[in-house]
């Protein structure tokens, strides 16, 4: 079996870490031995998700160190964390961030050299007894980066982490660990690309967010494996007291890509912003799971699903509002937008609604699935813009109001050359 | 042989009959006017000459520069040179005003995205658009909003009215354009239509009242009720619909706006 006891040892032992973090490798691996796949015909959660061709003992482990992360540079950044596979990362950051205390380096790096920070925080928001494959995530995670920014520091230019595969066969498992100090300001983005386009991975590209009393960031998570990648990844947010957060994710890649996007408004005041765009295209699907869950009181969250898909392609959304019983003075807005391609194309949507506080302002929720509206199409037409052109603008306007949140421009421009490849 | 005309057309809806066979010549430099109660089928001949997908032509001709132009699609009867002002302008969200008539105005040179010479400049279309804004009453603010998002009812049609002038058409139908106007936007938007008046363009103003005749004075004023043309004449016609209603054809208040005034 490519997953075994050795071969967590074995990584943990590349990355050099210390005991306490093989330690808890070693524990999370025994969860894993201990639970068997999603049952998706049983297990709500999992229902609508095909993992009929997928074979865990296809894939190796970790991939071997084989080469460095593709040559480049960002301009107008703060600081880049540049990773491919389990190889050495290449990091830098601006002088002046590093004297105020932010870090940005490898998760696997910042364990030895932070140990109090990480412990405290790694795997307590995604925990590995979730399912199979978070069991396997916090046994395997190689790759990733730990994000830190002290109380009260502004950073003006965005954060990134690029990290990609390092070649096929193998379980690609990287983890971002981001901590925002009290009174924090940042944005972070946060890239999984893949080396080869065709190659074949299990893949997991997951986030843990912490964000402290009246911290403000911004993080965007752009999805881009191969489409041969079996993708099954978390993020969770947690806010505290007047905490703000605005998060963009963006998939593109992956044969089956499910995201579990989870937001805890712990703190009283605490907002969250969630926005989605996906693109489907061959024989693609997309399985989303989204939370908006309000803990605490006078809490505020707006999510936006957006995604267009064509050829055969797929997707899943549901999305969980949560209204616990201290939440009152609560507001919540929920809205999933799927634009069909092609006859074939095919979304679903689910909004749930778990209201335990009924003291709330505004609870929302809508869903839409349909082809480009003909009436649209039409009122382009007849000011003689031809019928192609007149589909991608509208598809891209349809797009664009996710697509303008990408901080950094580099990464919106080639997110938006891949949508328009996509819709010719 | 007119410059535009309609032969006996004939048009359903979910396979009902609206049009049931109405003829109709506008020569360039005229300026006529379809005046009918609701119902008549006003807004089915309009959205049916430029080719909208819900409206299925039963039979009869519509030719313009040799051309039946009912055979061909939408964009290729704007090509040719007709605009339709829509009743009801429809907001587009994500597409800017100034990306929309950019590409309208590109498209309409023949610009497909890879001879640059074919696509307008920047500096012209700044230039363009500058002129006929002001006349329009519109500042600049709205060439970055989204087509018709948040747009007032005044907003929407003299957009409509702004893109007419910068697409140049030789035959443009004014659909109910006037319908839920102030009056300062009915002067706005007649005073960019009388600009444009001239021996380049037919215009056919559909609406239900005369109000908006007051301000373009039509050549020729036809009534259609029921899906067919029952009296043509010139502008005295509008007069006499003022005073008498749409009463002779159907039973429906003589005059519902002046008759709530009354009161």
């Amino acid at each position: 079996m490519a997953f075994t006891k050795a071969a967590v040892e074995e990584l943990s032992a590349l990355h050099g870490e210390p005991e306490w973090l093989r330690a808890r490798r070693l524990d999370a691996f025994g969860v894993f031995e201990g639970m068997s796949l999603p049952d998706t015909r049983r297990n709500e959660d999992w229902k609508q998700v095909d993992l009929k061709a997928l074979n865990l003992e296809a894939y190796a482990a970790f991939q071997q160190p084989n080469g460095l992360a593709p040559a480049g540079t960002l301009e107008n950044v703060g600081a880049t964390l540049r990773q491919r596979g389990t190889s050495p990362a290449v990091a830098s950051i601006a002088p002046d961030l590093a004297r105020r205390g932010v870090i940005l380096m490898p998760l696997a790096a910042a364990a030895s050299a932070y140990p109090e920070l990480v412990q405290r925080y790694l795997f307590s928001a995604v925990k590995p007894e979730r399912d199979k494959f978070a069991a396997l995530h916090a046994a395997l995670f190689s790759g990733g980066s730990f994000l830190y920014v002290p109380d009260g520091v502004t950073v003006e230019q965005p954060l990134v982490s690029q990290f990609w595969s390092g070649g096929p066969g193998a379980a690609v498992l990287p983890h971002s660990l981001v901590v925002a100090g009290k009174g924090s300001r940042f944005q972070f983005v946060d890239q999984f690309l893949s080396s080869d386009r065709q190659e074949a991975t299990l893949a997991s590209g997951s986030s843990e967010v912490f964000l402290e009393e009246g911290a403000e960031v911004g993080y965007v998570a752009l999805q881009h494996w191969s489409v041969k990648t079996w993708q099954f990844a978390n993020q969770r947010f947690h806010l505290g007291r007047d905490a703000r957060l605005r998060m963009v994710d963006v998939a593109l890649g992956a044969h089956l890509a499910r995201l579990r996007v989870e937001a805890i408004l712990e703190g009283p005041g605490s907002s969250a912003d969630m926005k989605g765009l996906f693109f489907g295209t061959g024989e693609q699907a997309f399985d989303f799971r989204t939370l908006q869950d309000h803990v605490g009181p006078h809490t505020t969250s707006d999510l936006l699903f957006k995604g267009a898909l064509r050829d055969q392609a797929k997707s899943v959304y549901v999305g969980v509002v949560r209204v616990e019983a201290a939440a009152r003075g609560s507001s919540s807005n929920q809205a999933n937008r799927n634009l069909l391609l092609s006859e074939k194309a095919k979304a679903t949507s689910e909004p749930i609604l778990e209201i335990l506080n009924n003291d709330i302002l505004r609870c929302s929720h809508g869903a839409t699935v349909g082809p480009v509206d003909p009436e649209h199409l039409f009122y382009l037409e007849s000011r003689g813009i031809p019928h192609p052109v007149a589909e991608r603008m509208l598809v891209q306007g349809f797009l664009g109001e996710v697509l303008d949140r990408i901080p950094v421009p580099l990464v919106r421009d080639a997110v938006e050359q891949e949508l328009a490849a996509r819709i010719e | 042989m007119p410059d535009f005309e309609i032969k006996d057309l004939r048009v359903s809806v979910e396979g009902r009959e609206i049009l049931k066979g109405v003829s109709l010549a506008v020569n360039k430099g005229e300026v006529h006017a379809v005046m009918g109660p609701n119902g008549s089928g006003k807004s089915t001949l309009s959205h049916t000459l430029m080719g909208h997908p819900n409206y299925k032509v039963v039979g009869g001709q519509v030719l313009f520069k040799g051309k039946d132009v009912l055979t061909l699609p939408t964009e290729q009867r704007a090509k040719l040179g007709m605009f339709l002002a829509l009743q009801y302008p429809v907001v587009v969200p994500g597409i800017t005003m100034s990306n929309f008539l950019r590409t309208a105005i590109n498209a309409k040179r023949g610009f497909d995205g890879k001879d640059k010479s074919k696509a307008i400049s920047v500096k012209e279309f700044r230039a363009l658009l500058k002129n006929e804004m002001s006349v329009l009453r519109m500042d600049d603010s709205f060439l970055s909003r989204y087509v018709n998002e948040g747009f007032s009812g005044g907003e929407k049609k003299r957009a409509e009215i702004l893109q007419m002038a910068v697409l140049k058409p030789e035959m443009a139908i004014l659909d109910e354009t006037d319908s839920g106007l102030d009056i300062d936007s009915i002067k706005f938007v007649s005073d960019a239509v009388n600009k444009m008046r001239g021996p380049e363009l037919g215009v056919l103003i559909i609406t239900h009242y005369t109000r908006v005749l007051k301000f373009i004075k039509p050549d020729y004023v036809h009534v259609l009720v029921n899906g067919e043309f029952v009296r043509s004449g010139g502008a005295e016609l509008a007069d006499w619909l003022e005073a008498k209603g749409y009463s002779e054809w159907v039973k429906e208040p003589a005059k519902a706006p002046a008759a709530l005034e009354a009161k």
